[in-house]
């Protein structure tokens, strides 16, 4: 039970062990294939996507309130029943050094983990993969690995030596993961999406492209931007299936 | 009003003959357009004729307006009157002598040429399922005079006023004499073939589908038109089952395509209006049905029972759904027939069970068209309307070995403004309830004046403007009147609570607590009306598409000082509203499982039917992850029935359709584009919608991540 901890203080409102929590859905249906599941979102990030929507978090995460854990905790116990796992969303929850202490605490209750990340910090997705403490990972991938592309869809300087490890762990890892690929007309031509597509498309790997939504960006340059045609995208999503499709 | 006109008394002595009065009336020159098309001479008789003919007054006054009016008109030297206008200085007169009842019963129902412009011209929003056009403008203006008749002469004044005050409110007065809803059963039409009273030609029991499917929708139609509204249909893919033997796969779903359109573009019927129509589907043969013969092709037993047409009934329920799911040509979702699926213990135990659920899943998400009817353990149900169901009792069971017996009515709604109970009772428990109490019988009594005006145009039979539902093929007449439920609804419960508690129902326990309380009392209550009336009163979560639009603008000027704090909506815009009968605050953070288990704490108490909406706006998840949510409905809560409703945007200019409510199109940038997303129970148009509703559609929570506003 959460109050197991809670009484040993691991987990007190502001301890330093815990990421701020700064967003709580209790109930999503889209975030996990198949399941029902809650999502912490974890403050901060390291990237600037122009095209972001979640960007209080990003820009000023200390401007949305913690909330405490226990108050997760007590939301979360109830509904066991009703969710299959969590999922820890941000910002970049890698970037906290708090991050496996709050997973191993979930998989302790029992509770299935799954991780969004942007791919950045290899070694924590590593250590977190040895550590079989992740159930399911969709991992952002912005734009093909070629240094200028992904540094103008990230909005700054990315190491893709990371970026291409952290694709590699995933693909090796037998952990059930998923590249999302964000996609707006400004920023990605059909090639690049294909490409990139290529790249990622392994046995084992899920692809899932996702429109840009043009509804409160990050880059205010970036509102009212299209994204792509519904119908254009569902072709380049049909495209991108079948890639994936092929190594099923 | 205030000047008492002098009565001519010489003129008026009653010992005077009736050849003498046409004299007297002769010397005016005056014509009178008079309602039978025709201008007439001066006739003060007339006025006398009408008077004794339609009041209980003596022929002495009658005499005596007649002469006043005579003297009124002379001296304004008009060469033209109307009726109408005569009527209405007789009833002035009637209103000065204090005539009070007289005057009532002379009254004359009509629309102010004004109002009949307005009308003709402009859209009607009370019913988004109304389109505008002249057949939608002569329901609008029969309906208002249906409505007034209803409420000067089929009701007594108390339940008129509490109606007109908007402390109750008597639904689709304006078909006063028509029954509430159906439900029905294919075997009728399947047995009887198409044989309507006063029909031009009758038809034989079809021989193949799609003669069985004309029949279906031409009898929806007659049934339309003798029902206020949803036509139900009880297991409508087991009962075509027996004409899919020999059909392909290609031709079941060409038969399932038919269906749909036909009732999805039956704008033909009354007042333009489609059919309000419900399919309930079951991918299992319901355990009522297994050991039933089936009818066949021409009216006549296959050999089987409906047990072994499970395979056939379940190729029609994958086929129906495939509709659903491609929308209709523009790729809108298809507003009818509303399709309810029965999730029960033994659909689990079905083979195939999970595909189909996935299947219809794809459709709630993509679509949105799927509801999800939990009967748990035993019971067995047939739903329809917006929320209404039917649970079957062991009569109906009986019934069931012959299913064309199976039809069930509810004669009249009459939903109750909770909130205003509780301004009345000003924090005080006894007095909420002993109001409550009050408005019960009165919604009671109400009931019990409609069934006996329903029960004296049905006893004129088969020359009676009834003589559909006093149709007797199989021995009883269609409309069961002594086996009709009589639905008692309400509105605002979350509001009575805030007023009353000063929290919402999502905000604590001691809410939720309260909030069940007075249900549970409405509930008992109801129960010990029924045997004390020999009635059925159940309670209903009332549609109320109009209803939490109406009391809540009649409390905001009549309770402005209570009312205006607890209303919801935008005051500033018009588009205030109550929450809908016992749902949560559309606006509250409730996550989906808040929302299914803790209004579905309330749907045990509402016999008639309840349902959890789940607004999905844009989002568009994966059937797996429905499904496992539905099951777990199923599991864990007493939730009644769910649907998930996803928010369009049609455009009017390219013609395509797009996810989520913008306010341009995806595809052209059109601005000319109109939202589509459920209403109350059914899909519509936005722009089709009250004020009230459009309050709520504002509100409504989507259960999105929050940093995106």
């Amino acid at each position: 039970m959460g109050g197991r901890s809670l009484d040993r203080g691991q987990f007190s409102p502001g301890s330093p062990a815990l990421p701020p929590i700064r967003g709580f859905l209790e109930s999503s249906f889209i975030d996990w294939p198949g399941r029902l599941c809650a999502i912490l979102f974890v403050g901060g990030c390291n990237f600037r996507c122009p095209f972001c929507h979640n960007h209080p978090l990003v820009l000023a995460p200390e401007a949305l309130p913690e909330i405490p854990f226990a108050h997760i905790l007590q939301r979360l116990t109830p509904r066991r029943k009703w969710l299959d796992g969590i999922c820890i969303s941000g910002g970049e929850p890698t970037l906290s050094p708090a991050l496996p202490g709050l997973i191993g605490f979930l998989k302790d209750e029992g509770w299935a983990v799954k991780l969004d990340t942007n791919g950045s910090r290899p070694e924590v997705l590593e250590t977190l993969l040895a550590g079989r403490l992740l159930d399911m990972v969709a991992m952002d991938v912005k734009a093909p690995l070629v240094q200028e592309a992904y540094d103008r869809c990230a909005g700054v300087q990315v190491d893709l030596a990371r970026i291409a490890k952290s694709v590699n762990l995933l693909q090796r890892s037998g952990v059930a993961h998923e590249f999302r690929i964000t996609v707006a007309p400004a920023l990605h031509g059909e090639e690049d999406i294909l490409a990139l597509a290529r790249q990622l498309a392994t046995a084992g790997s899920r692809l899932k492209l996702q429109n840009f939504n043009p509804k409160t960006t990050l880059d205010p340059r970036f509102e009212g931007k299209q994204g792509f045609a519904p119908e254009e995208f569902g072709r380049l999503a049909r495209i991108v299936a079948e890639l994936a499709g092929s190594w099923a | 009003m205030g000047v008492v006109m002098p009565l001519n008394a010489e003129k008026g002595r009653p010992e005077q003959n009736k050849r003498m009065f046409k004299e007297d009336s002769t010397d005016l020159a005056l014509f009178v357009r008079s309602s039978q098309d025709d201008m007439t001479g001066w006739d003060r008789h007339r006025i006398v004729e009408a008077l004794l003919r339609e009041t209980f007054i003596d022929r002495d006054t009658a005499e005596k307006i007649s002469l006043d009016i005579e003297a009124t008109i002379q001296k304004g030297r008009v060469k033209t009157v109307t009726g109408p206008l005569i009527r209405e200085m007789v009833n002035a007169k009637l209103l000065e002598l204090g005539l009070e009842e007289a005057r009532r019963m002379h009254t004359r129902l009509g629309v102010p040429l004004y109002d009949v412009d307005q009308l003709l011209v402009q859209h009607n929003k009370e019913n988004a399922n109304v389109p505008h056009g002249p057949e939608a403008t002569n329901l609008t203006l029969a309906e208002g005079i249906k409505k007034e008749y209803a409420l000067l002469h089929v009701f007594s004044p108390d339940v008129a006023d509490a109606h007109l005050s908007g402390d109750l409110h008597l639904h689709d007065l304006g078909f006063i004499d028509r029954p509430y809803c159906s439900g029905q059963s294919l075997e009728y039409i399947k047995k009887f073939g198409l044989n309507l009273p006063h029909a031009l030609s009758m038809a034989k029991p079809a021989k193949h589908a799609e003669v069985l499917l004309a029949h279906m929708v031409k009898f929806a139609a007659a049934l339309q038109s003798h029902f206020a509204g949803a036509i139900g249909w009880d297991a409508i893919n087991l009962f075509y089952a027996p004409y899919l033997e020999s059909l392909s796969d290609y031709e079941v779903k060409q038969l399932a395509q038919m269906m749909i359109y036909e009732f999805s573009q039956q704008a033909v019927a009354r007042g333009g209006q489609a059919i309000f129509s419900d399919v309930n589907i079951y991918w299992e043969v319901p355990k009522h049905f297994e050991n039933v013969e089936a009818i066949g092709p021409g009216g006549t037993y296959t050999g089987k029972t409906y047990g072994e047409y499970e395979k056939q009934a379940q190729r029609f329920a994958w086929a129906l759904f495939e509709v659903y799911k491609e929308g209709d040509a523009a790729g809108r979702p298809f507003f009818f027939p509303k399709p309810l699926v029965h999730i029960t213990e033994k659909f689990f135990k079905t083979e195939g069970h999970m595909d189909f659920l996935h299947h219809i899943c794809e459709v709630a998400s993509v679509k949105g068209n799927t509801y999800f009817v939990f009967d748990r353990g035993e019971t067995a149900k047939i739903s329809e309307c917006c929320r209404l169901s039917f649970k079957l009792e062991a009569t109906d069971l009986e019934d069931a070995k012959q299913p064309w017996k199976m039809r069930y009515s509810a004669l009249q709604n009459v939903t109750i403004n909770l909130p205003r109970l509780a301004y009345r009772a000003k924090g005080d428990d006894t007095r909420l309830f002993q109001l409550l109490t009050e408005k019960l019988q009165l919604a009671a009594k109400a009931h019990e004046q409609k069934k006996k005006f329903i029960a004296k145009l049905l006893a004129l039979g088969k020359g009676g403007p009834l003589a559909l539902l006093a149709m007797d093929l199989d021995g009883q007449s269609y409309l069961k009147l002594d086996r009709c439920s009589f639905l008692i609804g309400m509105v605002g419960l979350n509001e009575l609570i805030r007023v009353h508690l000063g929290e919402e129902l999502h905000e604590s326990e001691a809410a939720i607590k309260f909030g069940l309380k007075v249900i549970a009392h409405m509930n008992l209550v109801c129960n010990k009306l029924a045997e004390a009336m020999g009635m059925k009163f159940v309670l209903e979560q009332t549609p109320a598409e109009s209803t939490a639009f109406r009391f809540a603008k009649l409390d905001l000027a009549h309770f402005e000082a209570e009312a205006e704090k607890v209303i919801q909506g935008d005051r500033k815009r018009g588009e205030v509203y109550y929450t809908n009968s016992t749902l949560f605050n559309v606006g509250a953070e409730l996550g989906p499982i808040d929302r299914v288990e803790r209004e579905g704490l309330f749907h045990p108490l509402i016999e008639a039917g309840s349902i959890t909406h789940i607004w999905l706006g844009e989002a568009q998840p994966d059937k797996e992850a429905l499904a496992n949510f539905v099951i777990k409905v199923f599991r864990h809560t007493q939730n009644d029935q769910i649907a998930f409703s996803p928010e369009f945007t049609a455009c009017i200019d390219c013609g395509k359709t797009s996810r989520g409510l913008s306010e341009s199109c995806p595809y052209c940038n059109s601005q000319n584009v109109d939202g589509i997303t459920r209403i109350t129970g059914y899909f519509t148009k936005v722009s089709s919608w009250n004020k009230g509703k459009l309050g709520e559609l504002h509100d409504r929570y989507r259960n999105v991540n929050r940093f995106n506003n």
